[in-house]
């Protein structure tokens, strides 16, 4: 018992350390499941594809959304400031957008809707000089949710665009 | 007393009432009536099927069938008078006023001989009340051992097309989309003579949104095995899966036309996406859409010269027909703020789509102008319409019962029975064209 709890205080340091010193993506990557030890980074889909939840947040903050919309909103680009200092701070840093969607909406039009979120995204960091080549873009509607429950607090977790650091 | 030949009529007059105002359908007798009683006795074995599993199963998945027609009330084998491995399989034998008192309308009875792997069957069906066999409704089959799911699923679409004059869609396949098999989505097929659907794809990543190519060979869906979404499709014989799609973006979804000559895909390129024809290989005959809100979901009218998708060009996404040479835009529904995922009936003369309410989504099905709609669902939330090969019944998923699982309900949303169980995620049913 003492041991879970033990690890538990154990990541909570560690993950913060690895925040800030700017953690390779990944590199948390294996895993010891006993330990409750979590990897940070990698996309939505490798990580569920390695039975890890999508990740919120990471190195650079999610943005999100209201429903049905892909407008940024001013906290939306209070955030977007933040990744954009970091981005310019980590020039060779390259990152994929990632756009989620709620599930009150059917799929096709999800995926179609995570896209438009993550172009705005795209458009917003272009527009404050983060080249094109460095961010790419992708849409995983509502197929791969934060949360599960049926709630406005849950549905507005997943009205994001994660953004994945792909190499630094 | 009614008898078989007196619904017959019925059925035959609501076919033509049915053309001519659908306002009655079904009042007398259609799905969810569930006024017909009838008897499956399961098959006599005159060799080969000492234990009788062989003529069991096929009772038990021709009574299935029956029963999700919505049209039927299953007599249950229990209260049986006779032993179907002892009773008599033509009418000079019956006693039908044995089946009569037990309360059946109609009765099915038959034999079957199994010889290595080929299985015979002969299957009749009854008129209790008038005490005779139906000889249109009656069939004798052939084949391997493994067809025999088959047999009692064309027996029951034989038995449907006599008494509702439209043949049943049960000799079908329909391919979805579940979490059954892990964490991740695949793809899998439905029949109705398994228990179990069988899993088709194997991508090991994200897949969405699986179609029927045209002759049923053949699977197309969006697969997210390169990264971002690209339109596959699996040979179902060979097992083969091929990119069908190249080019830059992501390929949200596809749609092969009726004659399989020609896609319609969503591609989205840089946040927008559009609806384009493509030629069998994949090149652009013509972009169909090109507008800065998102155009998604399209499917081909039965006569491959329309197509039906959901576009937010006013605001909100709403569902719009169109020529397949780009003109004739016409937006189909007007009552919801959020309409999505269009089927076209492949009789050509309706559409079903799914509307957000409360919370959820509900189906709705209508004349293609828009005319006549109804909501056909209330529990739950419901998605994905998609037409049963007689256009009479749809299937979609639905989460009244919890998890994601597939409904198949008649289309004036009557009949409602549950597909598909377990604590999986089943999502994106696609109904297959009659089987050959």
């Amino acid at each position: 018992m003492w041991r879970v709890a033990l690890a538990l205080v154990l990541i909570a340091p560690l993950a913060g350390a690895c925040k800030k010193k700017s953690m390779r993506p990944g590199e948390g990557g294996a895993g010891a499941a006993g330990l409750g030890e979590e990897g940070l980074g990698g996309s939505s889909l490798e990580r569920s594809k390695r039975g890890l939840g999508p990740e919120e947040g990471g190195i650079l903050g999610d943005v999100h959304f209201a429903y049905d919309s892909y407008e940024l909103d001013g906290s939306a680009r209070d955030v977007l400031a933040r990744n954009v200092d970091w981005l310019r701070q980590n020039s060779r840093a390259k990152v994929e957008l990632e756009g989620h969607c709620d599930s009150r909406g059917t799929i096709e039009y999800n995926l179609a809707l995570g896209a438009k979120r993550a172009k705005s995204v795209k458009d917003y960091l272009s527009s404050q000089g983060i080249a094109g080549e460095r961010v790419s873009t992708i849409s995983y509607g509502k197929e791969l949710p934060l949360c599960q429950e049926e709630s406005e607090p849950c549905w507005a977790r997943n009205r994001r665009v994660h953004s994945v650091v792909l190499g630094q | 007393m009614k008898t078989l030949a007196m619904l017959l009529m019925v059925g035959l007059c609501l076919g033509r009432v049915r053309a001519a105002n659908a306002v009655v359908t079904g009042a007398i007798f259609g799905p969810g009536s569930e006024s017909f009683p009838i008897a499956v006795v399961p098959l006599k074995n005159v060799g080969g099927d000492a234990d009788g599993s062989l003529g069991t199963r096929f009772a038990r998945v021709l009574s299935r069938d029956l029963d999700l027609s919505g049209y039927f009330r299953l007599l249950d084998p229990k209260t049986f008078i006779e032993d179907p491995q002892t009773s008599g399989t033509t009418a000079a034998d019956i006693d039908f006023v044995g089946w009569a008192t037990l309360g059946a309308q109609a009765l099915v009875k038959g034999t079957i001989n199994a010889a290595g792997d080929t299985v015979t069957v002969e299957v009749r069906l009854f008129d209790v009340p008038g005490r005779h066999d139906v000889p249109a409704a009656s069939r004798r089959f052939t084949g391997s051992r493994a067809d025999l799911g088959r047999m009692a699923n064309k027996t029951a679409d034989g038995i449907l097309e006599f008494l509702t004059g439209e043949r049943g869609p049960f000799d079908s396949a329909i391919a979805f989309v579940s979490t059954r098999g892990g964490r991740l989505k695949e793809v899998y097929r439905f029949t109705f003579d398994m228990d179990d659907p069988v899993k088709l794809s194997d991508e090991r990543s994200l897949v969405v949104t699986p179609r029927w190519r045209n002759d049923n060979r053949a699977v197309l869906f969006t697969s997210y095995r390169e990264h971002i979404p690209r339109l596959f499709q699996l040979d179902l014989a060979t097992r083969q899966v091929t990119r069908l799609v190249g080019g830059p973006g992501q390929v949200l979804d596809g749609a092969w036309s009726p004659d399989g000559s020609k896609l319609l895909v969503t591609r989205d390129e840089g946040g927008n996406s559009d609806i384009y024809l493509l030629d069998s290989g994949g090149q652009m005959i013509r972009r169909l859409t090109d507008h800065w809100a998102i155009d998604v979901s399209p499917v081909w009218a039965p006569d491959g010269q329309r197509l039906a998708f959901c576009s937010a060009r006013t605001g909100s996404p709403q569902i719009y027909i169109m020529n397949i040479d780009g003109s004739g835009l016409t937006r189909v529904s007007h009552t919801g703020s959020y309409n999505t995922s269009p089927a076209w009936s492949p009789k050509g003369d309706r559409l079903a789509y799914a509307t957000r309410a409360s919370g959820g989504f509900q189906i709705v099905v209508g004349g293609v102008d828009g005319s006549g709609e109804q909501t056909i669902t209330s529990m739950g939330s419901n998605e994905n319409p998609s037409w049963a090969p007689d256009g009479r019944y749809l299937v979609f998923s639905s989460t009244r019962a919890g998890q994601h699982h597939l409904f198949l309900s008649d289309r004036e949303g009557k009949s409602q029975k549950q597909l598909t169980r377990g604590s999986a995620d089943d999502t994106s049913p696609a109904w297959s064209r009659r089987l050959e």
